[in-house]
Formats: C-alpha cells, structure tokens, sequence
C-alpha cells in the first residue's frame, strides 16, 4: 500500500524545484506523469553522469511515467488537455511568461480544468518582477538571507554560502509544494474542486527562519549586518577529535552537569559558576571554555565519547560524513538508504524519505522512466 | 469544529492536536493551521513551551513564541496527573492528527503511544518528530538543529574552501523537519480517505536534513564519487559563487550560459570578455578559481544593490546577499504580503513571516496571532468535549486545567 494510490498528478516541471515536488509525491504512491520536451527534461542533460546516463534525472524522477509533448504543437497540447481532465494535479516550475504562452496560466488551467489542483513554483512567485524570474538556486538563497547569515560565526571576509548540494532552495520549497498541493487534493476529494496555489521559493527559505527573523522584523530585536546576526553566542559549535569533529550544544546548568560529570569534574570548572550558561554566558567565558574543552576532546574518540555524553543528557554528537551514513547503524535500523536494480546504473543506493509510514511505507517501485517510456500506456487510457 | 475557527484553506475541517516544544513540532502545527486545519497546542503552566519562556518576557508575549505559533489554538492541561491525561485522551478522540516532538519515551510513559491512541481512536493519525526518529539503537539520543545537521552529514557538506566546514547557519534544521512532517500527515490523509485506516508517522530530523542532498547521496552508488563540501562550486556552471561588494556586502553571481556569460562581461567591463582562460564554459569551470578572482576584483568597488540590478537587467542570475536589515526593509517582500499583519495581544497588531503559498480560490486566512496560553480553553472543553459548566470550573480550581 501507498499513501496517495490512485492520485494522478501531471508534472509539466523542468527544473529540480518541481522535478523534487513530483518525487515525494511518486514516491508517496502518487501516480505521476511526467510530460517532457521531445528532447527530453533538461534534468536529464545535468550531471553527474554515467555513460551518458544522468544520475540528477534517475534521483529526481524514480517511481513516475514519462509520456513526451511537444506543448507548442497544437496536436500534442490537446493530448495534455486530455491527460489534465483525467488528472486530479498538476505541477509547473516554469516562469509565468512561459505558462501563459502555452495556455497553462492560473486563469488558463482553471477555465479549462477547473477540478484541478495546480501548482506553480516559481523562484520570487506570481507577479514577481521579469528579473527576477530567471534565479538559480544560489540566487533564491543569497536573496533570503542565508547565504549571508552561513555559517554561523562567519567573518565578513569569507564569502556568503549557497548551502548544501547544487539545489538547496529547489528542495526545501518542493517540500513546501508537495505539502500544499496535497493538501489541496484532499480538499479536492471533499469538495471536487480545484485550486491554484503559487508558491514562493524565497518565501519558503523567509519562512524557514520565522522565529529568527521576525523577531527583527518585527522590532524585537534589531536586525544586524553581522554575518552573526543570526546565532545564538553560546558555545555551541563543533571540535576537532583524536578521529573526526564533534558537535557540542549546551544552553543550561543541567547540560553542564552532565558535561563536567563525563569531563571526570576538571579543577577549571570552578571557573565558571555552575549557571553560568544561563546567567553569566560572556564572550570571555566562552572562548575560555572553549579553550578548555578543546585541549580535552582533542583527545577523545567521536562515537565513544558522544555516546557517554548522550547518557549524561548532553547533546554532543559525531559530525558524521557522508561516508559515514550508510554504515550508521540508526540509518541502518531505519532503513533509510534503499538498494536496487538500476537499469543503466546496476545496483544503486536510494536515500529513501526522513518519515516512515506505519501502513505506507515509501519505497522506490520503479526507477526514473526512460524517455517516452509510457506513451503507449497513457495513448491507450487517453 | 467550531465556525469561529473556520479559517478556510485546504485543510478546512481537519482538527490536529499538537503535544509540541520548541520548534520542528510548532512548525508543522504551523504549516498545517496555515493551510487551514484547526491546530490545538496542549500547554501547561507546569511545563511550559520554552519559547513562550526565553527571554524571561511575558509568557503571553514571548518574541520567540508568538514569531511561530500564528493561528494556533491554545488549551491548557496538567498532563502530570491522571484526569489530565484523561482530558487529552478526550480531545484525542476528536481529532484526526496528533502530532509530539518531546523526549524520546515520554508519550509511551504517559500512554500516549500509538498503540494507546488506537484504543481511543482506531484511525486516528499520530506522527512523532524526534531527533533520530522513534526508535532504534540510536532512538534514545537527543539534540537541537545544529546537531541534526552534525549526524545527517550536512554540517560536513557546507563550508568555506581550504577549512574545516561548519554547516549552514544553526539555526537551519527545525523547520524543514516541521514541513516534512506536516507533508507526511497531509499524505496519511490521503490514506485514511481511500481505507479508512490511520497509521504511525515516524520523523527522523537527521534524515530530513540528509536528504536535502539526497541527489548526490544517491550519484555516489552511481559515480563513486563522494559528496564533500565546495563552497559555492557548481560543477556545471561558471562562474557561480559569492563576490565581495562596496563595503561588507557580496553578490551572488551564476551565468549558466553562453548568453549569461556574454551578457555578464558586458556589465562587468574590464578584460573578463577577451581573457583566453575564460572563452568556453569548460575552461571557465576548469578556471574557476581565477576566474572568480578575476570577477571579485570587477565587483569589489560596487554597490551589491545596484550591481545585482544591473545584472538581472541584463538577463544574469545575481542577487545582493541579503543581510538581516536588508530583509526587514525590503519593499518587494512587504508588498507581496511576505510579511503581513497578523492580530496581537499585546500590541494589537504584528508584523509575521506569512507562508509561502497563496492559494486559491478559498485559500487560508492567516491572520490571528500566537495565541496566550489557555486562550482556547472554553471552546476545548465547553464545546469540543462538552464538560458542563460547573465540571470546567472545578477541574480549573483543582489545576488539572492548568
């Protein structure tokens, strides 16, 4: 069983943004339908590849059909219509001069489709300025603020981050799609009506940071041009070990308790009062702790001494690389990374998505479809 | 449900009961209430939500609370005794999702486990958010977001080039744990709709960040190659990274194109055009890091504003990197209602981070604020679950209701 059987959802999609939308909902057992050019998605010609084969697409696309339009032809555009009025969703990623030429605008959809649920990622949103509508990821997360804001403690001298992977504002603003057109699908079986929903992926990243952000936006605090405006200033960061890095977040009396019980109770703790976290949690104090503590976890093991850390209620933990995921024994327990049979790859790992489902359990049934893969399928059913 | 909170919105009739602290949690209680689901938050003077504590402000006006918690319905319950467990176990009866991010063990304590919702009711839809997820050998452990982003291998991922990496901001981690787990509970939904039948949502908050670079998890089984923290490098694309400014501003800056290129140099001037180590993309990404010294000193002198104008004008990718008082002031924001209005308590009226998606027709309203702790009391217990009068006051003067 999957969650969202029997739902079918078109993705007319051509960017990461939408393409990812679409995987967490086929992989949440949405049936969609992937409509691309005649020469293919572009995220089929985006790296990295083996033997010409493009391991982007094979990710971003598991478990949907592939039926290929050419949406400037008329012949092929009613084939889309046709697909649409048996469809419940759809899902664009393209800019909103696109979608009006090819007749797939909010008032265009909704005129000729109007049970469907219809969702539009666009980098700024609908009506944002021409400008801003050709955005890359680096763009969308340099806008928004975190590029300056990251890493936390970062001098002014070391350049703004784009954050992980190649495609970090596509993901997080697909999570917020697939969210909200499932959620407008349920309505849809409530009601039988569809809806638009526009979606920002600036505002998705603005969001991410609400309880931040709007406490300067809304006077709170003052906002700031240090690149720190947005940590904490306790010692919370991550240290160098006899074999990787830990991180280490403290914040109250109680997790300094624990850390000096595992510390085996240092003469320096009398340095500090015991609520000096709380209470006395200068910059000097930091950086002497710091100090200190670096000089003895310099020593230490990572998963050892994390583990006891952990028992003692404090929240250090290894700072795991990729290489390390895979043999992780939670990640192992939980089943996150998915082997199988790649048609082109051979055997392929999935990392699979961070929530279990009791009675609809996520799996990867099928890889990204060859292109066309399903035109007989979906000629028959049209 | 009450019309008085029918806020339309997808989720219109949907009523979720949330046993949530801090962040990840209020934040899916957040996403679904702003696409219109009733959202009941179980509070409790005896054990308050920190935020409404940090800062030592008042309770009912806590910045970090009431910067998350918008259209969120509030009753109090002292879970520590057994008629307040009982009340809960009332209210879980009337509604369709329950959604925990507290200790590890502390909802199986109080028999508040999967197995014991089913008793009260039998489709009912629980998902828990924890750290390392519900179980398993490494179950027990706890953390806030930075060390979620420690173990899901994303602080290693994001960091500065020649130097140890130190992840995103450590602030990131919460809240997309929130909006994956509110995208799991909309899904059980779907489930129960086409079944009838409820199940258990099992959050893992490492694994949510781990798949933010689930792509290059995935090309790793296929290529070999292991993923490892660039900076800004794109492998396709050059230039694409951050240039320093007029002051202590930085510029994005990505020409994915011959065109984008093209129209680059032209604003840019100086000799980017003509130099022999740029000409084709390829070279460019083989060069990129003189190229990026050859961009940085075009861009050092000038204002990120006007510069990231002039580039998107001219068809390239560039934005300024914003800074915390260029995002409070910016008109394109205020103007989409990026920002809106929400009510307040105290001050009548406050500005919030609306959410991201406009819906419509019927779309959500979002306009009532945080709520103060017990505001919603009345409508739970009088109306939802029906306690006379003279019940309501007396579990009040006992402070079960508390």
């Amino acid at each position: 069983m999957t969650a969202m059987a029997g739902l079918t959802i078109v993705e007319i999609a051509e960017r990461p943004a939408g393409e990812y939308a679409g995987k967490l909902l086929a992989d949440l057992g949405a049936n969609v339908i992937k409509v691309e050019a005649p020469n293919g998605s572009p995220t089929r010609k985006m790296g990295p590849f083996k033997d010409e084969e493009s391991a982007l697409f094979a990710y971003l696309n598991t478990n949907k059909k592939s039926v290929v339009l050419d949406l400037a032809d008329k012949a092929d555009r009613r084939t889309l219509d046709r697909l649409l009025a048996r469809a419940r969703g759809l899902i664009d990623d393209h800019d909103e001069a696109w979608a009006t030429a090819h007749s797939l605008s909010e008032t265009a959809v909704r005129d000729a489709h109007p049970h469907l649920a219809h969702l539009a990622i666009t980098p700024f949103g609908q009506g944002a300025p021409p400008d801003r509508q050709n955005a890359l990821p680096i763009t969308i997360t340099s806008a928004s603020g975190w590029a300056y804001h990251s890493p936390s403690e970062t001098a002014h001298a070391k350049p703004p981050l784009k954050g992980p992977g190649r495609f970090f504002a596509d993901y997080e603003a697909a999570i917020d799609g697939a969210m909200c057109l499932a959620a407008s699908l349920w309505r849809q079986r409530q009601t039988g009506e569809g809806q638009f929903i526009d979606l920002s992926q600036y505002e998705t990243l603005l969001n991410r940071i609400d309880c931040v952000l709007d406490r300067m936006v809304a006077g709170d605090v003052e906002p700031d041009m240090e690149r720190t405006a947005y940590d904490m200033g306790g010692p919370a960061t991550s240290f160098a070990c006899r074999d990787g890095h830990v991180y280490l977040f403290m914040t109250t009396k109680a997790h300094w308790n624990g850390l000096l019980e595992i510390m085996g109770n240092p003469d320096w703790a009398g340095e500090f009062r015991e609520d000096w976290l709380e209470f006395d949690c200068t910059r000097e104090n930091v950086v002497k702790f710091r100090d200190y503590f670096r000089a003895w976890i310099a020593e230490q093991e990572k998963v050892p001494i994390t583990e006891a850390a952990q028992k003692a209620g404090v929240a250090m933990v290894p700072v795991n690389t990729a290489a390390d995921l895979p043999q992780n024994a939670q990640f192992i327990d939980r089943g996150f990374f998915q082997r199988a049979q790649h048609p082109h790859f051979g055997e392929v790992v999935y990392p699979l998505a961070p929530y279990l489902l009791s009675k609809t359990p996520v799996r990867i049934a099928s890889p990204a479809p060859a292109l066309d893969a399903d035109a007989e399928e979906l000629e028959r059913e049209a | 449900m009450s019309e008085n909170f029918a806020a339309g919105g997808p989720l219109s009739g949907v009523r979720v009961l949330e046993i949530t602290k801090v962040w990840a949690g209020p934040y899916a209680g957040k996403m679904l209430a702003h696409l219109g689901a009733e959202v009941i938050k179980v509070e409790s003077a005896t054990n308050l939500d920190e935020m409404r504590a940090y800062g030592g402000v008042d309770i009912n006006s806590a910045p970090y609370f009431v910067s998350i918690n918008q259209e969120i319905n509030s009753v109090q319950v002292n879970m520590k005794t057994d008629e307040g467990l009982d009340l809960v176990r009332q209210m879980i009866a009337k509604s369709d999702i329950v959604i925990d991010n507290i200790r590890p063990g502390a909802m199986e304590r109080s028999s508040l486990g999967y197995e014991d919702l089913v008793k009260i009711k039998p489709d009912i839809i629980q998902c828990s958010i924890k750290m390392w997820g519900n179980a398993g050998p490494l179950g027990y452990q706890t953390g806030y977001a930075p060390c979620f982003a420690a173990l899901s291998g994303l602080y290693n991922l994001v960091g500065h080039r020649g130097e140890t990496p130190k992840g995103m901001n450590m602030r990131h981690g919460d809240s997309t744990a929130g909006a994956c787990a509110a995208l799991a509970c909309i899904a059980a939904l779907h489930h129960r709709e086409s079944t009838g039948e409820g199940q258990f949502i099992d959050l893992s908050a490492v694994e949510t960040l781990s798949s933010l670079v689930g792509d290059e998890l995935f090309a790793w089984s296929v290529t070999g190659e292991i993923p490892v923290a660039n900076e800004n490098f794109h492998p396709e694309i050059a230039p694409h990274g951050a240039y320093p400014c007029a002051g202590v501003d930085w510029i994005s800056i990505a020409a994915a194109d011959e065109n984008q290129w093209q129209a680059l140099c032209e604003v840019l001037g100086g000799s980017l055009a003509t130099d022999e180590r740029f000409v084709t993309l390829s070279q460019r990404i083989a060069n990129h890091l003189a190229l990026d010294e050859a961009i940085a000193a075009l861009t050092r002198e000038k204002d990120a504003f006007a510069l990231g104008e002039a580039l998107r004008a001219a068809g390239v990718p560039a934005f300024k990197a914003m800074n915390s008082i260029d995002l409070c002031g910016d008109d394109f924001t205020w103007s989409r209602e990026g920002y809106r209005m929400v009510s307040d308590h105290k001050n009548g009226a406050r500005p919030v981070i609306g959410p991201a998606w406009r819906i419509r027709p019927d779309g959500p309203e979002v306009t009532r604020g945080a709520p103060l702790l017990g505001e919603h009391n009345e409508y739970v217990y009088r109306e939802l679950l029906g306690l006379s009068e003279n019940r309501y006051d007396e579990l009040v003067e006992r402070k079960v209701i508390d």
